[in-house]
C-alpha cells in the first residue's frame, strides 16, 4: 500500500513537472511566435518601403519621359522615337496609346516581327477609364498585371497622361504613356530578403482586393475572394477585416489553399492610392518550438528514467532489506545458538574445575587423589582458557576489528615452537610424527607471527587430536618463489591418518562451532572454533587453505601464504672448515642436512645407519683425521641414536662432539642421551641457522655438558618490581616467582610504580612486570613516564607487560609504549621464567 | 496488483508523452493516380486562360501537389484571351497548358493556338479519355486531338425542387408534362411557373428552349446540316418545326414574357430571380448554373428561405428532352513547353472521372465525364438516353448557322417576325 502511494506521488510529481514544462515551453513558444510575427510584420513594412522606392523610381522615369514629350509637343512617332533612344533596358518597353482609339505605338516591335510597332489596348480593358492616372509627378500610376499585347508577356505598366500632336501639329490629342515592365523581372527582385522567410510570399492588392502583383500562394484574382474561399466567416466580419487590411499595418492568421495556417502581414503602400502590400508565410515557419519539444522529450525521458530507476532501486532496496532482515533474524538465532553453545562449552570445564576443587578439598589428606584432582583442574582450566581465547579471536574476526601486527620473526623459532607445543600430545597418543623442511632459504620473515602460529598450531593440533594412537601425522613446510614481489611462498601441509571428514561436514567446517562427530572422537574436547579462526586468519593474511579428506583414511590440510621477507637475514653464517658426519636412516633428511652443512662451509659425510657410522668414524680415527662433529638421529631401525653414540664413545674412545637429532621433545630423551654421551641436541626439522648455532656452540664448548633445564640458580636473588592492582594476581605471581628464588615488590598502580622507580637505587630491580589496566595511572602511561626518567638505569629498566589484554594489537601497543615484552594472563610460569632469562641474557 | 499498477502508470506516462508529440502529417496521396515521375521533381507549370478566377483549377493544383509537392502550378489570366493566346504562345512567356476551344479549328486567326497544342490522343501520354463523353472529344480533320474538354455546357432549366415537392408535382419529362405542370402551378397561384431571360438573343429563353429541339430535328440529316452551314436560303425551312414549337410553347402559356422582360441579364439577374423562390422553373445555360452557388449568399430571399434546386433539360418534345452537349472549356498542352513531362503528368492526373467531376463541381459547371452523378445539380442530364444527347460540333453545325437559328427563334418568340418571315430571312440575320 505504501509503495503504491509512493509511486502515485512520484507519477503526480512527474506529471506536474511535465505540465509545467509543457506550459512553460508553450508560453515561450507563443512568445517566440509573437516576436517572429512582429519581425515578419516589420519585414513586410521594410519590403513596402523597398517596393515603394522601386515603384517611385520607375514612376519617376516614366514622369521624365512624359514631361519631355509634353514639353516638346511631340507627335506619336516622335515620342516613340524619343523613348527608343533614351532607354536601353532590354525587357522594358513603352507604349504610347491614344485615348481616342486605344491604339498607338510600342517602342519595341511585335513579337516575331521587326517593324510592326502598332499596339492596341482596345481589348485589354485597362484604359477605357483613365481617371486613376494622376497628373505627372503626383503619384504612382501603375496598372494591374495584364498581358502585353505586343509579346503576350504578363506585365505591369507605369503610366502618365500625355498630350500628343497630330502629324500636322495643328491639333493635339490625349494619350497615355505606359512604361511596361514584365512581371518576371519584378518577381526576380521582389522576394523577402531573410533566409528564414524562404516560404514567405508577397502580393500587392488594390483597394478592392484585386491583385496588382500576385504571389504563388495567393489564389483567385481577388485577395478578398481568396480569403473568403478558405476562411469561412460572416460577411460583416470579413468586411471589417478587409477594411483593416487595406487601411493599417498589422498581421492576422489565415488559412491558405492547402488548409495550412499562415500569417498574413499587411501594410499600405503609402505612395499609391489604396494599395496594400501583403506578406504571407506559413505559421510553422515562425514557430520555433522544435527545440521545446526536444526539451520536453528530454525532460520526460529523464523523469521516466528517474522514475523507473527509483522504482527498481526501491524494489532492489526492499529486497536487500528483506535479506538483511532474514540475516538479522538468522544472526539473532546464531547469537542464541552461540550463547547456548558457549554456555555449554564454558560450563563443562567450569563444572570440572568446581567439582574437582570440592573433591580435592574433601580429600586433602589423600595426596594422590588431591594431585589427580589438581591435574584435572589444570587440564580443565587450560581448556577453558583456550576456549576463551578462541571466542575472543573469532569475535574480533567476525566484527572486522582484528588487525594484523606484522613484525620480523624467525620461521625457525616458529617451527620450534610448533614442535614444542605439539610434542606432549604426540607423545601422549604415541603418534608417528614427521616434520620435513624443504628449501627454507629465508629465516626471517615479516608478518603477524602470532596469527601465523595460530594457523599452524590449529591445523597441527587438529591433526593430532583426530588421529588415533598409532596413527601418523606428517608436516611438510617448504618455501617457494612467490609471485608477489618481496615475498616468499610458504606452503604448510599437514597430513594425518585420522578419522577424516564427511563431505557434508567439509561444506560447513569453517563455520564456528563445527565439530566432526564420530563415535571415536566423542571424547575429544574442542571449542569448534579452531578451523573457523584458522580460515579467517588465512584470509586475513591473503592466503589460501585447502583440505583433502576421506572418512576413515585421513585428512590433508594445505595452507599457502605469501609472506614478506624481512630486511634482516643472517647472511654471514659460515663455519670453520670442519668435517661432519651425519647419521640418519632417512635419506631425505641426510641429503637436506648435507646441503645445509655444505652451504655453511662444512664438509659433510653421510651414514645411513649406526654401524656404517661406526665404521666411518673408526677409519677416520685410525687415519688421524677424526670428524669434528658427528650428528646422529635418535630413531634408526638397526641401531638407534643413543646406542650408536654409546658405541662411538666406547669403541673409538674419541671425544668427538656428538649432536643428537630428533623430532621428540628433548626432555623425554635427555636422560638416555646424556647417558649415551651426547653433547647436544638438535630438534628436527633441521634449519641451517640451528645447525650453525649448535655446531658453533659445540666447537666453542668442546664437549661441555648440557645445561640442565631445571637449574634455576641463575635466577636466585633477582628482585622484580610488579605493578599489579589486583591482590590475587599479585599474590599468585609473587608466589610463583618465589618458587624460583625471585623476590618481588608490589606497586598498586602505575603512579606508585613510577614513584618507586624514582626512589629506587640503581640495580634495585632486575625488571618490572607491568599490568596495563590499573587505577590512577595505567601501565602504558607508567611505562612512558619511566622511560622519560632522568636516571638512565631507571629509564632503561626492562619492562614486561603482564596483562589480560592478550591481542596482538595490545602487544604492539605495549611495545610502542616502551615495554620490552608481553606476557598474557593467566600467566604460564614457564613463559615468565623464559622471559626473565631472555631479559637477563640481553642485559648481560 | 502493485506490479499491475506500476505498469499501468508507466504506460500512462508513455502514452501521455506520446500524446505531447507533434501530430504526424496525414498522408495526402490516395489510391488511384500513381505518379510516373520523380515525386521530388521541382518545376513550374503555368496554365493560361481567360478566366479572372479559376479556383476550381487551383484546388486541383493543391491536390496534385500532394503527389508532387515541389511543383508550382499557377493559373494566369491572359487579357483578350482568344486574340492574345497565339501571341502568348509565340512569346517568351508561353504557358505550359492553356485553355483552347474547338471552334478555333480551321480558322487561320487561331491557327497558333491549335498548332502549339500537343496531340493528347497519343496513347503514350496515358490520358483516360474514355472517362469523357465521346461526343465532346473533338479531333481535328487529321485525327489529332489538340485539346480535351474539362467542362461542358448545356441548356436547360433550374428547377426549384422544394417547390415541386411542396406542391406535390413532378419535374416534367415531356412537353405535355411541362405544359401540365405549368398549368398546375398557375392554378396553385404561381404567376410564373416558368421564366427566362428574354431581352437579348444570346442565351435567351427562346434559344435555351428551342435550340436543343432544333438540333434534334437536324442532327441526323447531313444534307440539312450542310445547307444550314452554307447559309443556303432554302435551309430556313429546316427551322419551321422549331419555330412552330416556340409559338406553341408561348401559346400554351408556360411563360409570361412581360414578367421575363424584367430580368435584366442572362446571368446574375436570372439567378437572383430564381432565388426569389417563387419560380418553379428558370431557363438558363450551364454557365449561369455555375454562378448559383456563390450567389446563394447574396440573395436575401434565398438566405431567408433556402431551397434545393437542380438543373434539368427542357422537355420540348413529346418524346422527351434533348441533352445539348457542348464542350465548354478545353485544355491543350503546349508541345514546346520546357516542362512538357510534368505538364503531361498533370494532365494525366486531371483527365480522370474523379478529378474532372471534382473540378466541374467546384466551378459549378457540368462535368465532361460520362458519369454525371458526382454533382447532383446536373445528375438529371445523366438520365437522358444517348440517342437524345446531341453535340452540334459533332454533327457539324457551325457557329454561323447556329447564330441564324438563334436570331430566327428570338424574332419569332418576341413577335418581331412571323414564322415564314423568319424562315425567309435565314442567312440574312446580322449579329
Amino acid at each position: 500500500m505504501k509503495k503504491s502511494i509512493i509511486i502515485i506521488v512520484n507519477v503526480i510529481i512527474m506529471a506536474a513537472i511535465l505540465i509545467f514544462v509543457v506550459f512553460y515551453t508553450g508560453f515561450e513558444s507563443r512568445n517566440s511566435f509573437r516576436r517572429q510575427t512582429e519581425h515578419f510584420e516589420n519585414t513586410t513594412v521594410t519590403m513596402e518601403r523597398v517596393t515603394e522606392n522601386y515603384l517611385e523610381g520607375e514612376q519617376r522615369l516614366c514622369d521624365v519621359w512624359a514631361h519631355y514629350i509634353n514639353n516638346k509637343a511631340m507627335t506619336l512617332e516622335e515620342a516613340a522615337e524619343y523613348i527608343r533612344s533614351s532607354h536601353v533596358l532590354e525587357n522594358i518597353s513603352a507604349h504610347l496609346i491614344s485615348l481616342d482609339t486605344l491604339t498607338g505605338l510600342s517602342t519595341r516591335p511585335k513579337h516575331g516581327t521587326s517593324d510592326d510597332y502598332a499596339v492596341s489596348y482596345q481589348r485589354v480593358g485597362l484604359l477605357e477609364n483613365v481617371d486613376w492616372i494622376d497628373e505627372i509627378g503626383e503619384s504612382i500610376n501603375i496598372t494591374r498585371a495584364y498581358t502585353n499585347p505586343m509579346n503576350g508577356e504578363q506585365s505591369l505598366a507605369f503610366c502618365n497622361r500625355i498630350t500628343l500632336c497630330d502629324p500636322d501639329r495643328k491639333t493635339t490629342g490625349a494619350a497615355v504613356l505606359l512604361r511596361v515592365i514584365p512581371i518576371s523581372v519584378l518577381e526576380q527582385k521582389w522576394v523577402f530578403p531573410q533566409t528564414e522567410l524562404t516560404n514567405a510570399e508577397l502580393s500587392m492588392i488594390d483597394a478592392n482586393g484585386n491583385y496588382i502583383l500576385k504571389g504563388y500562394s495567393f489564389k483567385n484574382s481577388s485577395f478578398f475572394e481568396f480569403y473568403k474561399s478558405y476562411n469561412p466567416t460572416d460577411p460583416e466580419s470579413s468586411e471589417q477585416l478587409f477594411d483593416r487590411i487595406t487601411s493599417s499595418t498589422g498581421s492576422v492568421s489565415m488559412m491558405n489553399s492547402h488548409g495550412q495556417e499562415c500569417i498574413l502581414a499587411f501594410t499600405p503602400v503609402s505612395s499609391t492610392a489604396g494599395w496594400t502590400l501583403l506578406g504571407l508565410v506559413p505559421a510553422k515557419d515562425l514557430a520555433a518550438d522544435t527545440e521545446n519539444w526536444l526539451l520536453i522529450g528530454i525532460v520526460s525521458a529523464g523523469l521516466l528514467i528517474l522514475f523507473f530507476y527509483d522504482l527498481f532501486y526501491m524494489l532492489y532496496f526492499n529486497k536487500r532489506l528483506q535479506i538483511a532482515a532474514r540475516e538479522a533474524e538468522s544472526a539473532n538465532k546464531a547469537k542464541t545458538d552461540f550463547l547456548s553453545t558457549m554456555s555449554h562449552d564454558i560450563r563443562t570445564p567450569m563444572n570440572a574445575i568446581i567439582g574437582l576443587t570440592t573433591i580435592a578439598e574433601k580429600n586433602l589428606g589423600d595426596v594422590k587423589s588431591t594431585r589427580e584432582s589438581l591435574r584435572k583442574i589444570s587440564l580443565a582450566s587450560n581448556h577453558l582458557l583456550t576456549l576463551i581465547n578462541d571466542i575472543l579471536d573469532i569475535s574480533k574476526v567476525e566484527s572486522g576489528k582484528l588487525k594484523l601486527s606484522p613484525l620480523t620473526f624467525s620461521i625457525v623459532e616458529t617451527v620450534e615452537n610448533l614442535i614444542n607445543i605439539s610434542q606432549p600430545m604426540i607423545k601422549e597418543k604415541n603418534i608417528e610424527f614427521s616434520f620435513h623442511i624443504n628449501q627454507m632459504e629465508k629465516e626471517y620473515l615479516y608478518a603477524d607471527q602470532l596469527r601465523l602460529n595460530q594457523i599452524y598450531i590449529n591445523i597441527l593440533s587438529n591433526a593430532i587430536k583426530y588421529t588415533e594412537p598409532g596413527g601418523r601425522v606428517g608436516v611438510d613446510l617448504r618455501e617457494e618463489k612467490s609471485e608477489m614481489p618481496g615475498c616468499v611462498r610458504l606452503i604448510y601441509s599437514v597430513a594425518d591418518t585420522g578419522i577424516g571428514m564427511s563431505p557434508e561436514f567439509m561444506a560447513t567446517m569453517y563455520q564456528p562451532f563445527s565439530r566432526q562427530t564420530d563415535s571415536r572422537v566423542n571424547s575429544i574436547q574442542g571449542t569448534g572454533l579452531g578451523l573457523a579462526i584458522t580460515k579467517r586468519m588465512v584470509d586475513l593474511l591473503g592466503g589460501t587453505i585447502d583440505c583433502q579428506s576421506e572418512q576413515g583414511k585421513g585428512t590433508t590440510f594445505t595452507v599457502v601464504l605469501d609472506i614478506p621477507v624481512a630486511d634482516r637475514q643472517r647472511e654471514d653464517m659460515q663455519l670453520e672448515p670442519i668435517d661432519v658426519l651425519i647419521v640418519d636412516d632417512d635419506e631425505t633428511v641426510l641429503q637436506s642436512a648435507a646441503d645445509k652443512l655444505n652451504s655453511l662451509g662444512a664438509s659433510a659425510e653421510l651414514a645411513q645407519s649406526g654401524p656404517e657410522a661406526l665404521g666411518m668414524i673408526e677409519r677416520r680415527h685410525l687415519s688421524g683425521r677424526d670428524y669434528d662433529i658427528v650428528i646422529v638421529d635418535w630413531k634408526m631401525p638397526e641401531m638407534d641414536g643413543p646406542e650408536t653414540i654409546r658405541r662411538i664413545r666406547s669403541e673409538t674412545g674419541t671425544g668427538i662432539p656428538i649432536l643428537l637429532i630428533s623430532a621428540y621433545d628433548w626432555s623425554d630423551i635427555e636422560e638416555r642421551a646424556k647417558e649415551a654421551g651426547a653433547n647436544g641436541f638438535v630438534s628436527k626439522p633441521l634449519f641451517r641457522s640451528t645447525l650453525y648455532d649448535k655446531i658453533n656452540d659445540l666447537i666453542g664448548k668442546e664437549s661441555g655438558s648440557i645445561e640442565p633445564e631445571d637449574d634455576y640458580s641463575d635466577l636466585q636473588g633477582l628482585n622484580i618490581l610488579i605493578a599489579e592492582d589486583n591482590d590475587v594476581n599479585w599474590e599468585i605471581i609473587s608466589a610463583l616467582l618465589s618458587m624460583f628464588g625471585i623476590t618481588a615488590e608490589r606497586a598498586e598502580n602505575g603512579q606508585v610504580c613510577v614513584d618507586m622507580m624514582r626512589a629506587a637505587a640503581e640495580g634495585s630491580y632486575a625488571l618490572i612486570f607491568m599490568d596495563v589496566q590499573m587505577p590512577v595511572m595505567n601501565g602504558l602511561d607508567a611505562t612512558r613516564t619511566i622511560r622519560k626518567l632522568e636516571d638512565p638505569w631507571a629509564s632503561s629498566i626492562p619492562i614486561i607487560a603482564m596483562t589480560a589484554d592478550a591481542f596482538s594489537e595490545n602487544v604492539t601497543e605495549c611495545l610502542n609504549a616502551g615495554m620490552n615484552g608481553h606476557i598474557a594472563k593467566p600467566v604460564d610460569i614457564k613463559l615468565v621464567i623464559k622471559e626473565i632469562r631472555r631479559i637477563k641474557d640481553e642485559r648481560g | 496488483m502493485k506490479k499491475t499498477m506500476c505498469m499501468l502508470l508507466g504506460a500512462m506516462m508513455i502514452l501521455g508523452l506520446a500524446a505531447c508529440g507533434q501530430e504526424k502529417p496525414e498522408t495526402a496521396a490516395e489510391e488511384g493516380f500513381r505518379p510516373s515521375l520523380d515525386t521530388s521533381s521541382a518545376s513550374q507549370i503555368r496554365v493560361a486562360g481567360g478566366y479572372d478566377n479559376f479556383e476550381a483549377l487551383e484546388a486541383e493544383f493543391d491536390r496534385f501537389n500532394e503527389y508532387y509537392p515541389n511543383v508550382e502550378l499557377m493559373f494566369t489570366k491572359v487579357d483578350d484571351y482568344n486574340n492574345m493566346i497565339g501571341t502568348v504562345l509565340d512569346g517568351n512567356d508561353a504557358p505550359d497548358i492553356y485553355v483552347n476551344y474547338s471552334w478555333m479549328y480551321g480558322r487561320e486567326q487561331y491557327k497558333a493556338s491549335i498548332d502549339h497544342a500537343e496531340n493528347l490522343a497519343d496513347p503514350a501520354l496515358g490520358l483516360d479519355l474514355d472517362c469523357i463523353r465521346r461526343n465532346i472529344i473533338l479531333n481535328t480533320d487529321d485525327g489529332t486531338l489538340p485539346m480535351v474538354p474539362v467542362f461542358s455546357n448545356t441548356y436547360g432549366m433550374l428547377v426549384n425542387n422544394s417547390l415541386f415537392e411542396k406542391e406535390g408535382l413532378s419535374v416534367p419529362a415531356t412537353y405535355q408534362e411541362l405544359v401540365a405542370v405549368c398549368g398546375a402551378f398557375r392554378e396553385k397561384g404561381y404567376k410564373n411557373p416558368m421564366m427566362g431571360f428574354s431581352n437579348q438573343e444570346t442565351t435567351s429563353l427562346f434559344t435555351l428552349t428551342s435550340y436543343p429541339f432544333f438540333c434534334g430535328t437536324v442532327a441526323q440529316d447531313a444534307e440539312a446540316v450542310k445547307k444550314l452551314n452554307a447559309l443556303d436560303p432554302s435551309a430556313g425551312d429546316y427551322m419551321r418545326p422549331t419555330l412552330e414549337k416556340i409559338v406553341q410553347f408561348l401559346d400554351d402559356g408556360c411563360v409570361d414574357l412581360d414578367a421575363c422582360a424584367e430580368i435584366e441579364n442572362n446571368y446574375d439577374a436570372v439567378i437572383l430571380r430564381f432565388f426569389e423562390g417563387d419560380v418553379p422553373m428558370m431557363t438558363c445555360s450551364g454557365d449561369a448554373v455555375s454562378g448559383t452557388k456563390k450567389r446563394e449568399s447574396r440573395s436575401e430571399a434565398f438566405i431567408a428561405n433556402p431551397f434545393t434546386y437542380t438543373f434539368v433539360p427542357v422537355p420540348m418534345s413529346d418524346e422527351g428532352a434533348n441533352f445539348l452537349d457542348i464542350p465548354n472549356l478545353q485544355f491543350s498542352v503546349n508541345k514546346d513547353s520546357p516542362n512538357l513531362d510534368m505538364a503531361n503528368e498533370f494532365m494525366r492526373f486531371l483527365i480522370t472521372s474523379e478529378e474532372l467531376s471534382r473540378m466541374a463541381q467546384n466551378k459549378g459547371l457540368m462535368s465532361p465525364t460520362k458519369d454525371l452523378s458526382f454533382n447532383s445539380v446536373y445528375a438529371a442530364f445523366g438520365d437522358v438516353p444517348e440517342s437524345r444527347i446531341l453535340s452540334p460540333e459533332e454533327f457539324g453545325l457551325t457557329d454561323d448557322a447556329v447564330k441564324q437559328v438563334r436570331q430566327a427563334v428570338f424574332n419569332v418568340g418576341t413577335g418581331e417576325m412571323t414564322i415564314d418571315e423568319a424562315i425567309a430571312a435565314f442567312g440574312t440575320f446580322a449579329e
